[in-house]
């Protein structure tokens, strides 16, 4: 399977670089056009002269009105200069024959022209480096995600500390050992970048050694940021202490086993950056409304605001906000019939509306509540009063809908709320022409799986490969899981190669752990089909055509990924 | 009057340049389903099968300029009340009035930024239906 695979332009970034790139080819003909029509300018006779001028006038101006689009806000400055030069000559060149009058014309033409040259020289510079920035995709590749650096202190022996290299690798983290805590610092001044540390705490029978060497960085404020986990046999209390005082995140007894230190290193590394959350303000005052937007915005939140009630629902499905702050009393209706109107549409019924209102009467802010109100502030409102009732209400929300979209077991999504996205992404494509690839994917032999070791075992399994595919897969692809042991994955921006190549990777990965259970030792595999949107048109064509390539996959004899026709 | 959003965009420019990178901006980023002209000739003759929500013109054209082709455009039965907008190097304010007095609703200056321009339309086509 060929490692390169060829780049098709995606993103509008990256085709916008495409047409400045081309812009900035041509742009240097069209200057040496106007610098030969200069030249011409000198001696010409009356008519040619103002023939010529018409020209020049006609091609600065389309140079004027389309350089800073492309990148090049200077040929613009440049180009209008002289066209505006040309408007003039030509305005006194009415009908007059002035031979020094042209050759002065043309000499300052001649001056202008040289200014563009050289704006659009410099120019081109800037873009070729613009353009090497610009060209990173939004999303990043699929072959290399993002991956943790896990620093290990352990005693362990060569194989032992093989094994565990191997299984970070197929959770997507880059393990690096070390066998003793002296040589902690020596490693993380010469290695860096280390995400996470894991360490034992006895070493040469002493267990407070490696206690004290943290001990010795946290006091010097070396590598403070960097999180370290404990895995030890040691159970007593002094010595749980001991770790959380030097600043341990998480103590694993020992025997630990891989899929839970993975979760730990997980909770601990991936910082899941909040997204910030969506308010909708609905305000006839614009001021009132604006300030609104402006405190809740300086809290790190994302805000939309609507002077317009009639507007609410096209408001609603465009931002999908995650809580409503309604002013009560607005021209031609009620703050509360609004929320009795928003409650009735179904996707809305859970979210949460909190009236803001100069209203002082207890009974009508009751009223109010009973229609669909969740919460009523009185203006005036304290500015940190306002963002802590608003970050609980969509905090809370937030929450209860995640109950709803994802699967209880592995947090992945569940099966409607996958159908929904990809309904959502194809949508997309089609308007874009982007790439999008699907994938059904299948634990072989799962049932076997549960009735030998039992469905403790089996969910273990089901929860590895769930970590599996959210660690090697990127945070744009949606990862769900369809029901029992059947999985997919959206993969936007991917064709079908990529797509083959990533989920070989993970097959590859998935059968190389080692599941340990009272004794038994033992590997799962999986079977993947893959889809890619070019070639199935729609949300239902795509999932068949990857579910028959997944069947296939499985007579194929399992263990295997396999391409849609 | 159409209940829907904004959809078909008759786009009148005849720098091609300008042409592929707006038709980008719209189609891509706007989602907008584009009929491009590259002369006010070609607007007038396809104008009618296309039915646009909107009409987007440069000012300044060989032959016939963005005014004189908005007036054919209006005398063309379904396309009295489809907004108009102008797009041109030129925004005086004199002009911006002439212009508006000759039915567009709003004049977009060249050279205008691509990654917005499709919210720009939006906004415009917005403000036209709201009032």
């Amino acid at each position: 399977m060929g490692d390169e695979v060829a780049k098709t332009p995606v993103s509008m970034e990256e085709k916008l670089a495409q047409l400045r790139a081309q812009y900035a080819l041509k742009i240097e003909q069209r200057v040496d056009a106007l610098q030969a029509l200069v030249q011409n300018l000198d001696g010409a006779e009356d008519g040619e002269r103002s023939n010529i001028l018409t020209q020049l006038r006609d091609e600065t101006h389309k140079l004027a009105g389309s350089g800073a689009t492309f990148g090049f806000p200077d040929v613009t400055l440049s180009a209008r200069e002289m066209e505006q030069a040309c408007v003039q000559a030509l305005v006194n060149n009415a009908g007059a024959n002035d031979v020094s009058g042209a050759s002065e014309i043309a000499s300052i033409l001649a001056g202008l022209c040289e200014k563009l040259r050289r704006a659009t020289e410099e120019q081109e510079k800037e873009q070729v480096e613009a353009i090497a920035v610009h060209q990173r995709p939004e999303i990043p590749d699929l072959h290399d995600s993002f991956r943790q650096k896990v620093l290990f202190i352990m005693e362990y022996d060569g194989p032992t500390a093989m094994q565990v290299l191997l299984e970070m690798d197929h959770f997507g983290f880059d393990a690096r050992i070390v066998d003793h805590p002296s040589k902690l610092m020596d490693d993380l001044q010469t290695n860096g970048d280390v995400n996470v540390i894991v360490t034992g705490l006895t070493f040469d029978g002493d267990d407070n050694i490696a206690l004290n060497v943290l001990n010795d960085l946290r006091k010097d404020n070396l590598y403070n940021e960097i999180p370290v986990i404990v895995h030890t046999s040691l159970e007593s209390m002094k010595t749980r202490l001991g770790a959380v005082r030097v600043g341990v995140k998480a103590y694993l007894i020992k025997p630990v086993d891989m899929a839970d230190l993975v979760d730990v290193l997980d909770h601990v590394t991936m910082r899941h950056e909040d997204e910030p959350f969506r308010v909708l303000v609905v305000d006839d005052d614009e001021s009132l409304a604006s300030h609104t937007e402006l405190v809740l915005q300086g809290s790190g939140m994302e805000t939309r605001m609507t002077t317009d009630p009639m507007d609410i629902f096209e408001v609603l499905d465009d931002f999908s906000p995650e809580l409503i702050l309604l002013d009560l009393y607005m021209p031609g209706c009620e703050g509360q019939d609004i929320a009795a109107v928003i409650r009735q549409r179904e996707e809305y019924a859970g979210i949460p509306i909190v009236f803001l209102s100069g209203e002082a009467d207890k009974n009508k802010q009751l009223s109010a509540m009973e229609m669909g109100g969740d919460d009523f502030l009185t203006k005036p409102i304290q500015a940190s009063h306002l963002i802590s009732s608003v970050r609980i209400r969509a905090g809370r929300f937030r929450e209860l809908r995640s109950f709803m979209v994802r699967d209880s077991m592995t947090g992945l999504f569940n099966h409607t709320t996958t159908k929904q996205l990809l309904d959502n992404e194809i949508a997309r494509v089609q308007r874009s022409g982007a790439d999008l690839a699907l994938v059904s994917l299948d634990i072989d032999h799962f049932k076997n799986v549960n009735d030998t070791y039992g469905h403790g075992v089996g969910d273990r399994v089901i929860k590895s490969l769930a970590r599996l595919l959210r660690q090697r897969l990127r945070s744009a692809d949606v990862v769900g899981r369809m029901g029992g042991e059947e999985f997919a994955a959206i993969l936007p921006e991917s064709g079908l190669e990529q797509a083959v190549h990533v989920c070989d990777q993970i097959r590859q990965a998935f059968s190389e752990i080692v599941f340990h259970t009272d004794g038994a030792k033992f590997n799962v595999t999986i079977s993947c089909g893959v889809a890619a949107f070019k070639d199935h048109n729609t949300a239902t064509m795509l999932s068949d055509a990857a579910d028959k390539a997944l069947y296939a996959a499985k007579h194929g004899g399992r263990n295997q990924v396999v391409k849609a026709d | 009057m159409s209940e829907g959003g904004l959809n078909k965009v008759l786009y009148v420019e005849d720098d091609v340049d300008i042409q592929v990178v707006a038709q980008m901006a719209l189609e891509t980023v706007g989602g907008l389903t584009l009929c491009v002209c590259s002369s006010g000739q070609e607007a007038i003759e396809k104008a009618s099968d296309f039915g646009p929500d909107m009409i987007l013109l440069d000012v300044m054209m060989p032959e016939m300029d963005g005014p004189t082709t908005l007036i054919n455009l209006r005398a063309i039965e379904k396309l009295q009340q489809t907004p108009a907008v102008f797009m041109t190097a030129k925004v005086m304010p004199s002009d911006v009035e002439r212009y508006k007095e000759l039915g567009a609703v709003d004049v977009i200056a060249k050279p205008f930024d691509p990654m917005t321009l499709a919210t720009r339309i939006q906004s415009i086509w917005s403000e036209s239906h709201g009032g």
